[in-house]
């Protein structure tokens, strides 16, 4: 039972609608997190070169010395190695405060001098730079003005110490934490989202358990909906339930009433036919006597026809839930017509009939339309009347034979006729099978006749099978 | 032959009691189902005409209660409802046959006498003992084919006893066979209409078995 079938249109699924919302959230925050733990790292990794970039400053201005001739020199090297290899990306380099660029450098700056902007940072300031570096590096550097003041020999001066370091240091730790971190952020998005689509599976799971209870209902295995839901499904499976229980009991009332309305209208009925049949017995050519048993005989077929009628649309409405199984009615039916039909020598056989055949609809429903072509064969039959059933695809399908006089093929249309009236109906056969095909279209089903092989009529009805 | 009519519906009632009567028969009445059950367990009737919708207990469960304590009378229901539902409902309940309102009167005779026989053990309406036949269809009684005379009484327990044919009918049997059930029974008349019909009848055609009762047979 698809949504569409019954009626509605489907607006996406509700797994659907979970999964997107779960998944868009699941991306936004893994590309925030990604992005934010990328920059703070980038943040951490630049702080703690600038700190080392301090320290080899501060290094530089511990020993930093001036000689006889008034020229900078090193009394001790620094501690940190990358300083002594060629463009390692760490570099030193002492100017004169006047401008003269490059007296002391550090030995991983080769032959190449730090081209520093001008600046003069006042006594314990330390200033920052982005400059070019040696081979096309971007190199940032920090900066301090010192004055070594007179030393023993008389000599002093005021410099300029400069530290610095290639930006690329920087990039390739960071580049190596992004990728670790895209990795695990990629591993962690793929667990919630498994986990997301077991969360919507296993939530949903009620729905298509509800979905199979529906179908039991549907196909006639269950009367109502069938087993435990959760706290959210189960007001819904309750309701629904109550409403199948109010069709059901809605059939049974207007059965009720049908019957009552008979009931109450077919006594009068038999009491002025009595009357009518008293009064042409006491005078062969009493005029009201035939008048009022005439109208009474066409009450009693109009009563019974609008009746069946009525029942059997009632059931139609409510009777989605059904399933008759056939052996049984067949069984009862069979009872009765043995029994009323004793007097005539009629073999009434029926065919086994093959195990789980059962029809799609309300048992008194069937029990009428075979009801009514059984007795209709027995009464025209002369010895034998053969009833069969068998499965045909989705349809059950009921073969009954006579061999009475039948009816011509010519006028097995005319019988059959929907509308025709029914006071114009052959007693015993026309009415019956008026009220049968009716009963059998409100189900989908057919009626046809054919010539018999017994020799009379065979009546073939197809009825929709679960 | 003394039947039942259970009809809740007194006009009815009335009309089928007449019928009968005028057919023949012994009819007592019921009005519902309670006074029914009753009869039908008490008194010997051989055929009820039982109505299923009927006050206080319905039809179907009144035959069921005479049928589980055992009692085989034949019953012909008549109902309203035309569905084959109740006719099932009512042959499994024990109905012997079934009849929809409005009837004509006929059928439901035709009906009745048909279930009589049936139970008899007879297989035409012409019941026949030697030079006698009975015609249960008209009600007439013939020897050799000369029609013969009868009283209303008279035909009952000719009638009675033709269906028991060959068998010993003690006269007790015969009373509550003919008789309606508040009717002042009088055993000497019993007697009466025995010795009315042995002058009709070719002799010997009633026996008289003592201490049992009588017996119809063919002449010897």
């Amino acid at each position: 039972m698809t949504g569409k079938a019954a009626g509605g249109t489907s607006r996406g699924s509700l797994r659907s609608r979970l999964l997107a919302g779960t998944l868009f959230w699941i991306a936004v925050s893994i590309v925030a997190a990604g992005w934010s733990l990328g920059s703070l790292f980038r943040q951490h990794v630049e702080a703690q070169l600038h700190a080392e970039l301090t320290t080899h400053l501060d290094q530089l201005t511990a020993n930093i010395g001036v000689d006889d001739a008034g020229r900078p020199l090193l009394q001790r090297p620094l501690s940190d190695p990358r300083l002594e290899r060629p463009y390692s990306g760490c570099y030193w380099q002492v100017d004169a405060i006047d401008g003269a660029r490059g007296l002391l450098r550090s030995r991983s700056l080769w032959d190449s001098v730090l081209d520093a902007p001008r600046d003069a940072p006042g006594d314990g300031e330390i200033h920052r730079h982005r400059i070019d570096g040696p081979e096309g590096a971007r190199l940032v550097m920090v900066e301090r003005v010192i004055r070594i003041d007179e030393t023993p020999s008389g000599n002093g001066g005021t410099f300029r110490l400069i530290a610095a370091f290639d930006e690329a240091l920087m990039d390739e730790p960071v580049a190596r934490f992004r990728s670790a971190l895209w990795l695990a952020l990629g591993a962690l998005a793929a667990g919630l989202v498994l986990a997301a689509v077991m969360q919507v599976r296993v939530g949903l799971a009620p729905l298509r358990s509800l979905r199979a209870a529906l179908a039991a209902v549907h196909g006639g295995a269950t009367q109502r909906l069938e087993g435990n839901f959760p706290g959210e499904v189960m007001p819904l499976v309750d309701e629904f339930n109550r409403v199948l229980a109010q069709k059901a009991g809605v059939v049974e009332r207007a059965r009720t009433q049908a019957g009552n309305l008979a009931h109450s209208l077919k006594t009068p009925l038999s009491v002025l036919a009595n009357a009518a049949d008293a009064a042409i017995s006491a005078q062969a050519d009493h005029e009201l006597g035939r008048l009022v048993r005439e109208q009474v005989d066409v009450a009693r077929k109009q009563v019974d026809y609008h009746l069946s009628r009525a029942q059997a649309a009632a059931t139609r409405g409510a009777s989605t839930g059904d399933s008759t199984p056939v052996g049984p009615v067949l069984d009862g039916l069979a009872r009765a017509m043995r029994r009323i039909h004793a007097d005539r020598a009629i073999e009434l056989r029926i065919h086994p009939v093959p195990a789980s055949s059962s029809f799609r609809g309300d048992e008194q429903d069937l029990q009428e339309m075979l009801g009514n072509l059984i007795d209709n064969a027995c009464k025209w039959a002369t010895h034998h009347v053969e009833v069969a059933v068998r499965s045909e695809g989705s349809r059950l399908v009921f073969v009954i034979d006579d061999d009475g006089k039948g009816i011509a093929s010519e006028q097995r249309g005319a019988v059959l006729e929907r509308g025709a009236r029914v006071d114009e109906q052959v007693a015993g056969s026309g009415l019956g099978l008026a009220i049968v095909k009716d009963i059998a279209d409100l189900y989908g089903g057919e009626l046809s006749l054919e010539g018999s092989p017994l020799g009379g009529l065979r009546v073939a009805l197809r009825l929709p099978r679960t | 032959m003394r039947i039942l009519v259970v009809e809740d519906e007194p006009t009815l009632r009335a009309q089928l009691a007449d019928a009968l009567r005028a057919a023949g028969y012994a009819t007592d009445c019921a009005d519902n189902g309670v006074d029914a059950r009753h009869l039908g367990e008490t008194e010997p009737y051989d055929a009820v005409v039982l109505d299923l919708g009927l006050p206080r207990i319905d039809g179907v469960t009144v035959l069921k209660s005479w049928r589980a304590s055992g009692h085989a009378m034949p019953v012909l229901v008549l109902t309203a409802r035309d569905s084959w539902h109740e006719k099932v409902a009512g042959i499994d309940a024990g109905a012997d046959d079934y009849l929809t309102k409005p009837f004509h009167m006929e059928e439901l005779l035709a009906r009745l006498r048909a279930l009589l026989r049936r139970a008899g053990g007879h297989s035409s309406a012409e019941l026949r003992c030697g030079p006698l036949v009975l015609d249960t269809r008209s009600g007439r009684a013939t020897v050799d084919g000369r029609l013969l005379p009868l009283t209303g009484h008279e035909y009952r327990v000719l009638a009675y006893l033709i269906h028991h044919c060959d068998q010993v009918v003690s006269r007790s049997d015969l009373i509550e066979h003919i008789y309606e059930q508040d009717f002042d029974r009088d055993s000497n008349t019993v007697e009466v209409f025995i010795a009315r019909l042995r002058k009709k009848l070719p002799p010997g055609t009633i026996e008289t078995v003592r201490g049992l009762g009588y017996r119809l047979a063919e002449p010897r």
